[in-house]
């Protein structure tokens, strides 16, 4: 954030521009401030940091046959085997590190579809917006989960087509939101100011309009990695996962069966999936309070 | 509703009682009833004349009727035909068809039908049977009752395969004029069986009635068979336990399940009446790639596999480790042998890795001897067992095996068509004869790219080739079996295949179901005989 656009120019505030550190104390004061959104900080970091430490927890694959086929949990492994005698929580800790980075790439991909559509349509209007807004609601029109069953199993399964799958199911929403936010900037006055200068398209939308609608489009995208998480999650669970990738929804899925006999190993995958999205939405509010106080404030 | 409980009871008890008193007379067979069974998944079309399809063969077998039944030692039993007689040179079969048998329609059943459906239909399109029927050059028809099948070479395994499920008789009159593969019959079956179709509801059920002409004096004793089809495999254990369902067969109720059932005293289970279709699961090569054209390297990966730990923890304890390419279900007819080199090791993962090394597939600086992909059959859950399974036995043997998991269509074009594959699970019908189910695994004429469960794995070798050859035509079954344990000794010698289990199926039954598995077809027979206790 070190270019020269004003981040609030609406605001008619007589305080001169703040600077990044006090904005960042701001931030941090307003997020603190919304109590479950810091349980839920905590959660996603410890989540995080097993995904991290996973290779140096459990350095063999975790699809490694370690024990006794269906052992009870604490039984020489914390939450115990599956059915082939796989180590569960090995499993899980795995198992964060794909939901956790199928979540963010297939965000990061949504956004860029999302935003460019989205951009785009918002900045130029007319028949460009016409088009670029049909083709998304074409996308929105396909239930998102069934969309993304048909992708995978059109592209068999494999990381990188679940993560294609999940960004082609989700950009439409982000495309609505960037469109809806870039309108609202496109005739504001410094926006005319660059375009008066002769400022290049691009680089007006990149420079000037993006940063200054960044707020929303921070929450929506990381509730999308919530989303994101679930879907993977069923696709795992539904058999279409990456065969050779260790995941929660694939334990799930695998466990299903011998629910009755062994009801561990559904249960702690399940419990992993339920905690890490609750806790993503959970930051998702805190970060949406932070970033827009007036609206918060409103509300009360 | 306590009372009217009681009074059930009372009854129930009473009913109970007086029919045991009976049957200590000798199993007087009670009429009524409708029997509820289950098939997974629900069949695409009910004509079992073309697709051999197991779902399509549970319900069609009661509406349609071969020429013969089998017995539990695949003995040749009567059906439509009443007696029969081989020629001295095996090369005629004269049929003396049953009398007074009609079709559901009302048109009589006579010859003609039986020519039509061998010549016209089942050796034409029905996807066996071009093959097991090939050296019939005609069927004559001299008289009404009496059919005559003339055959180019003589064909040991041909009267086995004429049973309902595999060769269903079907109406001249119905078909003759239009394709059989068009013919409106498909989902609405029109045959002989004792059994009448009535309507299907997709998605549903399929309604079977009594036929009340029946040729067989006195049955069916059923008055309805209602086909359900449940999707979802905890529902159906649900619907068993709560007594909705009589009758579950073919792995409708998953393989964990089943020891929970079966303690319940309204429910039986058995494994038997699959006889006939001598399931084995497998894992093939692609022999004709580096390094699985190696016989080293493949008896190595054998040697590795550990099949009862497969039978004890994927297929839950239902099945037996197989020895080689012909399933001990034929112990009995004398062509199964035991006899042959033996892949048990007491360390399994030791062995093979000392196999490997001495093959001349050394362990690279990192472990890794060789990378290869490894094709899962798509046939769900414990498919997806056995691949990962054999994935970490392959990571132990310091072969890196990547998984890979398709459709079915496009796996069986990976393998059967473009042999773009390193080493694939699978699993084929024996069947009741070796000609009819396992010499399409070995012969060098069925490397058939396009066909399907043929030679995928492109090996074959001029000796089996001619042991199999005699065995087809050979009539005395003493030299049958010196000629089938001899090809059984040199294929897994060679070891294209690594042959992991005799799968088992189980059936599922309300034990007041009688007659409930009545030979090796097991749901594939006609139920004409089954009874249901009120």
């Amino acid at each position: 954030m070190t270019h020269t656009a004003p981040i609030t120019p609406d605001r008619n505030t007589p305080n001169p521009e703040p600077t990044a550190i006090a904005r960042i104390v701001s931030f941090w004061k307003l997020f603190m401030r919304n109590r479950s959104a810091v349980v839920g900080l905590v959660i996603l970091v410890c989540v995080i940091s097993l995904a991290i430490l996973a290779p140096l927890i459990y350095p063999t694959d975790p699809f490694r046959m370690v024990g006794r086929p269906m052992s009870p949990p604490l039984d020489g492994y914390l939450f115990g085997t599956d059915t082939l005698g796989r180590d569960i929580m090995a499993g899980i800790a795995h198992g964060a590190r794909t939901s956790l980075m199928i979540g963010l790439i297939a965000t990061i991909v949504a956004l860029g579809i999302g935003g460019l559509i989205g951009g785009l349509a918002g900045y130029y209007g007319g028949w460009i917006d016409e088009i670029l807004m049909r083709v998304t609601e074409v996308f929105q029109t396909i239930p998102s989960f069934i969309f993304a069953i048909l992708l995978v199993a059109v592209l068999t399964p494999s990381i990188e087509n679940i993560i294609i799958a999940i960004a082609v199911v989700s950009w439409p929403a982000l495309a609505r939101l960037v469109r809806g936010e870039v309108m609202s900037m496109r005739n504001r006055e410094f926006v005319q100011a660059n375009v008066v200068m002769g400022m290049a398209d691009w680089r007006i939308l990149l420079l000037q309009v993006l940063p200054n609608c960044l707020s929303p489009i921070i929450v929506a995208a990381s509730l999308l990695v919530a989303t994101a998480i679930l879907i993977e999650s069923g696709l795992a669970f539904l058999g279409l996962g990456d065969p050779n990738v260790m995941s929660w929804g694939f334990q799930v899925g695998a466990g299903r069966s011998v629910l009755r006999q062994a009801w561990w190993i559904c249960t702690f995958p399940g419990i992993a999936i339920m905690l890490t999205v609750l806790a993503i939405n959970l930051v998702g509010e805190g970060l949406n309070d932070a970033l827009n106080p007036r609206l918060r404030e409103r509300e009360q | 509703m306590i009372l009217k409980r009681r009074t059930f009871g009372a009854l129930a008890a009473a009913a109970a009682m007086s029919s045991m008193l009976v049957a200590g007379a000798g199993h007087a067979q009670q009429s009524g009833g409708t029997m509820v069974m289950v098939t997974v998944p629900e069949p695409p079309n009910l004509a079992n004349y073309l697709s051999t399809s197991g779902p399509i063969g549970q319900v069609s077998t009661k509406v349609y009727e071969g020429l013969i039944n089998l017995g539990w030692d695949f003995e040749i039993q009567p059906s439509l035909a009443k007696s029969w007689e081989v020629s001295e040179d095996g090369l005629s079969i004269t049929f003396n068809l049953q009398e007074g048998v009609t079709f559901h329609n009302g048109t009589p059943f006579t010859s003609a039908d039986v020519q039509y459906s061998i010549m016209e239909v089942l050796r034409e399109i029905h996807p066996r049977n071009a093959a097991t029927m090939r050296p019939i050059t005609a069927v004559e028809t001299p008289d009404p009752m009496t059919a005559i099948f003339r055959l180019s070479e003589p064909a040991p395994y041909l009267m086995v395969a004429l049973n309902a499920y595999e060769s269903p008789i079907v109406s001249k009159a119905l078909f003759e004029g239009t394709d059989p593969r068009d013919n409106p019959s498909a989902n609405a079956p029109v045959g002989t069986g004792p059994f009448t179709f009535v309507e299907w509801e997709k998605g549903q059920y399929v309604r079977l009635d009594k036929n009340e002409n029946y040729w067989r004096e006195g049955q069916p004793y059923l008055d309805r068979i209602v086909v359900r089809f449940i999707a979802d495999a905890s529902t159906r254990t649900a619907a068993m336990e709560a007594g909705e369902l009589h009758y579950a067969a073919f792995g409708a109720i998953p393989n964990i399940d089943v020891p929970r059932l079966a303690a319940m005293d309204e429910i039986d289970m058995s494994t038997k009446g699959y006889e006939y279709f001598a399931p084995m699961t497998q894992l093939q090569f692609n022999t004709t790639r580096a390094p699985f054209d190696n016989p080293d390297v493949r008896r190595a990966l054998a040697t590795a596999m550990d099949r009862q730990f497969v039978i004890d923890n994927i297929w839950y304890g239902f099945g037996k480790a197989a020895t080689g390419p012909i399933s001990s279900n034929f112990a009995a007819a004398g062509i199964y042998t035991d006899d042959v080199p033996s892949y048990a090791a007491d360390d399994r993962i030791a062995t093979a890795n000392a196999m490997l090394d001495e093959a001349g597939v050394p362990r690279g600086a990192d472990g890794i001897r060789f990378k290869i992909t490894h094709d899962m059959t798509p046939y769900g859950e414990e498919w997806r067992r056995f691949g990962e399974y054999t994935k970490q036995v392959l990571a132990e043997l310091g072969i890196e095996a990547d998984l890979r998991y398709e459709d079915v269509g496009t796996w069986l074009k990976r393998v059967y068509t473009d042999y773009d594959y390193d080493l694939s699970s699978n699993w084929l019908f024996g069947l009741p004869d070796p000609v009819l189910g396992v010499h399409r695994q070995y012969h060098s004429n069925q490397i058939r790219q396009g066909t399907v469960f043929v030679n995928g794995t492109q090996w074959s070798s001029p000796e089996t080739d001619a042991l199999m050859d005699q065995a087809t035509t050979e009539t005395d079954p003493e030299a049958r079996a010196v000629q089938y344990a001899e090809f059984q000794q040199r294929v897994v010698e060679a070891s294209p295949i690594i042959f992991m289990q005799e799968l088992e199926f189980v059936t599922v039954y309300s034990t007041k179901l009688q007659n409930a598995i009545t030979g090796p077809m097991g749901v594939y027979n006609s139920f004409a005989d089954m009874w249901l206790e009120q």
